[in-house]
């Protein structure tokens, strides 16, 4: 929200440097996110007023103007902008004028058509962000005058107010907190509305959404432009002017944070009552726009239908126009929640319900009233009835709140004299109505409905006092290692083990856009997605890890491998578990090296190493068929499936990606719990081993697998290990079938072993395969 | 009545299901849609149609031209899928994989695990995502403070991320606009504090934890803004814990992190679920872009009305509001990482472009 310092400053001293208030703002708990400077000297622009304004005879876009600048001579300016019309007041800036964003005015021609000058808009004299037509200026304006003696030298704060300070919400509130926090005096208050209330006039029949609500009538009231003081005021914090009555309205809305509405009272039917929409009813709001009402909204109408959506925005058919005579000034407490609700439920926000609902000062609500009708005798010259119009009741004060020092002090964690803590309350303008040395009851003033308990004391203790005045404590406890504690220290591991393998580590997105890719199948939609990139939850890892391939290999890439740890929701219900996802394409090495001689490219045998190392126990993969596969497995740790591996269709990838694409996917929430378990000593011998090779020839479906349960049943004591190293196939191997070869190792624990006794050993190997797999043995 | 048209497009559908391979696909494919074929052929027989009928019977034809030619393409898909996968089942998956397991002596089949690995070393160095290193980091610290981690899921109920955090329905902070729905009505969490009203429904006081994960808000995706992002959330409970207690072991925390010439400032703020609530910000030299005031982190200390909801949830006083006290903090992690690692663009964490994450490693 903007404020503006000139304002504030009415109210309560502040200090010279913006710098320093938005400091003293920090403090206070209110952020300031820009500091804008405005009204800065500009040289050679001045009022003018349009006399004539005709087509442009080369251009579509363009209009040409004559303009009055208080010379003898008119000038001709070629113009943009189409929101002025005829005698209206605009900027005009001379030649040789320098606008704050660096333009520098010239003698010009346009299309053919000379300009003596340009016609401004707010953004470009730095009054604003408005670029989309001239600043029309009010029509009291000076012609001639510098456009620097209209625009006031002032500072514009567009800070952050936290939803639990309404009071805040204005200029005369936020004075209010800034006096509290500096221990300055408040300059001036609002006005008191000594002012008769007649029961009568306004009725309500939903009174637990409209406690109070009261309506004055004001009669022979002009209505015209605002002065412009009441303009640069309004237009200073971004507010449009509109007339004098809704400008007025605004003001003190802005000052004082309670908004107010102005009906035109001839276009009334009736007395005001207020009451839930009928299922459907319609409301053409000033918005232009027509609202289709539900029961739990609240509106203010008379007896024939609604004229305003209460505390949201009024209706257009009774608005105030340039003809109305009369008006009824509408100020009202409307329960916060109500107003919130419905302004969600037709999305229609605006600066009366932001306010409205987090909750009013109901002190301010006849005082706002009082104030606005003093300004429109005074700037409208309307005459006000004696008395007003009202029904219902104010919301009582807040409840008393009890503190206790010790407490205190135990929150804050340092002791603060109890004589400081009742001086800070009673900046912030609460009253202690009981007090003991040890604790004190206090009032709390009608606009800080916030402060409901002894915690909410305690914060305002620590705002003024300062929070960085409290000494940071060294306070430490230990706690035992949880279950989370060690999923995430198994998880470092596996990421440890995967990058020293190579891999790297990527985190996509667990929102990703319907059918991303493959593997994105029977994803949970969100209901109330933003954008189309991020529509549903992610229910593997994979249809990621494809999207991350898929930009790498695009720019360049020549090797991928990849692994991810995080969750998935797996359908129907969006169950959540963890998994790792891998995947492996290209080269084996991502560059050329002087030594890296091996161009041989990764595949699954490479991938099926990476998913094995990071498992304690062994895995077997099973073939299974998958839509998105052409090698498709089951990987079982035990006997149970723990996730999928296996190549990439081509037709699951957007991308020509030669030579295969491996990708896995593994559940990490059970298999991996034996992870960094202790491993257990075996011994390893001392004395030398034997090796021996066996090369076969076997049928091409016949598996490794067969083979080495063959080698190792039944086991041969003297057996210590077993590689497997050479496969080939081809015309000298035969149609068919291909050539293995293993390398056996044999070792005593206790003796050297002699040729003898592994012949002995090996032949039996060799026998078995022989007659159990009919392999043909080759020497 | 059926249209001529409509009976030859289930015609040529059922043939299409019914070709077995490449070959009958093709004629299929030639017999309705060649140049000759009899769906071809109605562009011809439009020529004769009395005007008013073609602009039908042209829409119907494109229909049935476009889901002939569609289920024609997929079955050929189908087909060299198909192919694909036969000319891969040569492979014997049950081959050792590249520094997989060796057999080891010992072995007596499946069911006793193998411990020992061959030895192919890889000649590439992997990399961590700056985004793990940024919370393994972290984590270590709090580690080192006593903390120890809990966990909470994403996908929450509308309790767990508001009501039970003090933000009732009509609480001006509980912006359902700014959160992503399920069809069934679950949300997914817009911060972290869920898992804070998670491990004290799970654990009496006191209690030491950080919880890092993600959270989501349904945010436009930019340089700095992501709709998916990372915190973690910290949540101590204890007697007579106090606003100096959040403050020294903040302070500890980004001295350790940033450096020990770190400052850190707090500044009132509001949230619903604590009281008082500071904002946190640093200004180091480690940080790139000169000193200045970052904002990194949100805490407060524990409204007593959170305890309040979490014993009406465990049905019991073990949160007394009396006896015990709380401080809570968040941290977004994006942000620390971004201005640690100097990086200019959120989006980058999740593109995984090699080139950017190899400069991590």
């Amino acid at each position: 929200m903007k404020f503006s310092v000139n304002w504030l400053r009415e109210f309560v001293d502040l200090p010279k440097a913006p710098e320093e208030i938005a400091d003293l703002f920090n403090r206070a708990g209110v952020e300031t996110k820009n500091i804008e400077a405005r009204g800065a000297k500009i040289d050679k622009v001045i009022v003018s007023q349009i006399t004539s304004s005709s087509r442009h005879p080369n251009a579509d876009r363009l209009t040409v103007c004559e303009v009055y600048d208080g010379s003898e001579t008119k000038r001709q300016i070629v113009c943009g902008a189409t929101n002025y019309k005829v005698g209206d007041k605009v900027p005009l800036a001379l030649p040789g004028a320098k606008l704050p964003n660096g333009t520098e005015i010239r003698k010009s021609k346009l299309r053919g058509i000379e300009s003596e000058g340009m016609l401004c808009s707010p953004i470009e004299l730095g009054l604003g962000e408005d670029a989309s037509g001239l600043l029309i200026l009010s029509p009291d304006a000076k012609i001639g005058a510098s456009i620097s003696d209209l625009v006031p030298v002032d500072t514009i704060l567009d800070v952050e107010i936290t939803p639990n300070r309404g009071d805040l919400l204005s200029h005369f509130g936020l004075s209010r907190e800034i006096a509290a926090l500096s221990g300055k005096k408040l300059k001036s208050m609002p006005p008191e509305a000594k002012i008769e209330i007649k029961k009568s006039g306004v009725t309500i029949a939903a009174t637990r959404e409209c406690p109070f609500f009261s309506g004055r009538k004001i009669g022979k009231l002009k209505v015209g432009p605002s002065p412009q003081w009441l303009r640069a005021k309004i237009e200073s914090v971004g507010i449009r002017s509109i007339n004098n009555i809704v400008d007025i309205s605004n003001f003190v809305m802005l000052e004082l944070g309670q908004p107010t509405h102005a009906f035109d009272a001839d276009k009334l039917k009736g007395s005001i009552n207020v009451r839930l929409a009928r299922e459907g009813e319609k409301f053409l709001a000033l918005d232009g726009k027509t609202y289709s009402l539900k029961p739990d909204n609240l509106v203010v109408a008379d007896q024939e239908r609604a004229v305003g959506i209460a505390g949201i925005m009024g209706g257009e058919e009774t608005g105030v126009t340039d003809s109305t005579k009369n008006i009824l000034l509408e100020s009202a407490y409307f329960l916060p929640a109500s107003v919130r609700s419905t302004a969600r439920e037709l999305s229609l926000p605006s600066d009366a319900s932001y306010r409205f609902e987090r909750g009013l000062d109901p002190e301010m609500v006849l005082r706002a009233s009082q104030r606005a009708t003093e300004l429109i005798h005074e700037l409208a010259g309307g005459t006000q009835a004696k008395e007003i119009g009202a029904a219902g009741k104010l919301p009582a004060n807040p409840a008393d709140v009890s503190l206790s020092y010790e407490k205190c002090d135990r929150i804050v964690g340092i002791s603060i004299k109890p004589k400081t803590i009742d001086e800070i309350l009673e900046g912030f303008g609460l009253t202690k109505s009981k007090g003991t040395s040890k604790s004190g009851t206090w009032k709390i003033p009608s606009y800080r409905r916030d402060l409901q308990r002894d915690v909410d004391l305690i914060e305002e203790v620590v705002r003024a006092y300062g929070a960085d005045k409290i000494p940071g404590t060294d306070r430490s406890r230990v706690m035992p290692s949880s279950a989370a504690d060690r999923s995430h220290d198994i998880e470092s591991t596996l990421r440890e083990r995967l990058v020293a393998r190579g891999l790297s580590e990527v985190r996509t997105s667990k929102l990703i856009s319907r059918n991303a890719s493959a593997f994105s199948e029977n994803a949970i939609g969100l209901r109330n997605p933003l954008t189309e990139e991020h529509v549903a939850l992610r229910p593997r890892l994979l249809s990621g890890l494809i999207g991350v391939l898929e930009g790498n290999v695009r720019a360049g890439a020549e090797r991928v491998a990849l692994f991810e740890l995080g969750r998935v929701f797996v359908p129907p219900d969006a169950r959540e578990e963890r998994r790792a996802g891998f995947l492996v394409w290209g080269k084996s090495v991502s560059d050329p090296h002087w030594r890296a001689s091996d161009q041989r490219r990764l595949d699954f045998f490479d991938l099926k190493g990476v998913v094995e190392s990071i498992f304690p126990e062994e895995l077997s993969f099973q073939r299974i068929a998958h839509p998105n596969l052409s090698i498709a497995a089951e990987i079982y740790a035990k006997k149970r499936v723990i996730g999928i591996a296996g190549q990439l269709s081509t037709l699951a990838l957007k991308i020509d990606a030669p030579g295969g694409v491996f990708v896995a996917e593994l559940s990490l929430d059970l298999p991996i719990q034996g992870l960094g378990s202790r491993a257990t000593f075996r011994e390893f011998g001392k004395f030398p081993a034997i090796t021996r090779d066996i090369a076969m020839v076997v049928p091409e479906d016949l598996v490794h697998e067969k083979i080495w349960e063959v080698i190792f049943h039944p086991m041969e004591p003297l057996l210590e290990r077993v590689e497997f190293f050479d496969l080939f196939s081809g015309a000298e191997v035969g149609e068919g079938k291909k050539s293995l070869a293993y390398r056996l190792t044999y070792r005593a624990k206790n003796r050297t072993l002699t040729n003898e006794e592994v012949s002995v050993a090996h032949a039996k190997i060799r026998e078995r395969l022989k007659r159990e797999l009919r392999v043909t043995l080759r020497e | 009545m059926i249209h001529p048209l409509e009976q030859l497009r289930d015609n040529a559908l059922r043939e299409v299901g019914d070709a077995g391979d490449e070959k009958s696909l093709e004629a299929v494919r030639v017999k309705y849609l060649g140049k000759n074929g009899s769906i071809s052929a109605w562009g011809e027989q439009m020529k004769t149609l009395a005007k008013e009928e073609k602009p039908v019977v042209g829409k119907l034809l494109n229909e049935v031209r476009a889901a002939v030619t569609a289920a024609v393409e997929s079955r050929s898909a189908q087909f060299r899928a198909q192919k694909e996968s036969e000319a891969l089942t040569k492979i014997d998956i049950s081959l050792p994989g590249v520094s997989g397991y060796s057999g080891y002596a010992g072995y007596t089949g499946f069911s006793t695990p193998l411990t020992g690995y061959s030895g192919y070393a890889s000649l590439e160095r992997g990399s961590l995502h700056p985004l793990t290193q940024m919370l393994e980091r972290s984590i270590e610290i709090f580690r080192r403070m006593g903390f120890a981690l809990a966990d909470g899921p994403d996908i929450e109920d509308e309790w767990h991320c508001f009501d039970a955090l003090n933000t009732p329905p009509e609480h001006p902070a509980r912006n359902e606009q700014d959160t992503f729905y399920l069809p069934d009505g679950r949300l997914l969490r817009t911060h972290t504090s869920t898992v804070q009203i998670r491990a004290m429904q799970a654990a009496p006081p006191p209690i030491r934890v950080i919880a890092p994960g993600a959270a989501y808000r349904r945010d436009e995706l930019d340089a700095t803004h992501s709709p998916q992002f990372h915190q973690i959330e910290g949540l101590y409970v204890d007697e007579n814990v106090s606003v100096a207690d959040l403050k020294g072991a903040l302070e500890f925390f980004f001295r350790e992190l940033l450096g020990s010439d770190t400052a850190v400032q707090f500044r009132p703020h509001f949230f619903p679920f604590t009281e008082p609530s500071l904002e946190v910000y640093v200004k180091s030299k480690a940080l790139k872009g000169g000193e200045r005031w970052i904002e990194v982190a949100g805490s407060g200390v524990v409204h007593p009305a959170v305890f309040e909801q979490v014993n009406k949830a465990r049905g019991d006083k073990a949160y007394d509001p009396e006896k015990w006290s709380g401080y809570a903090f968040g941290l977004g992690m994006d942000r620390l990482a971004m201005i640690l690692f100097d990086i200019p663009d959120i989006r980058l964490f999740a593109q995984n472009d090699l080139r950017f994450l190899r400069q991590f490693a």
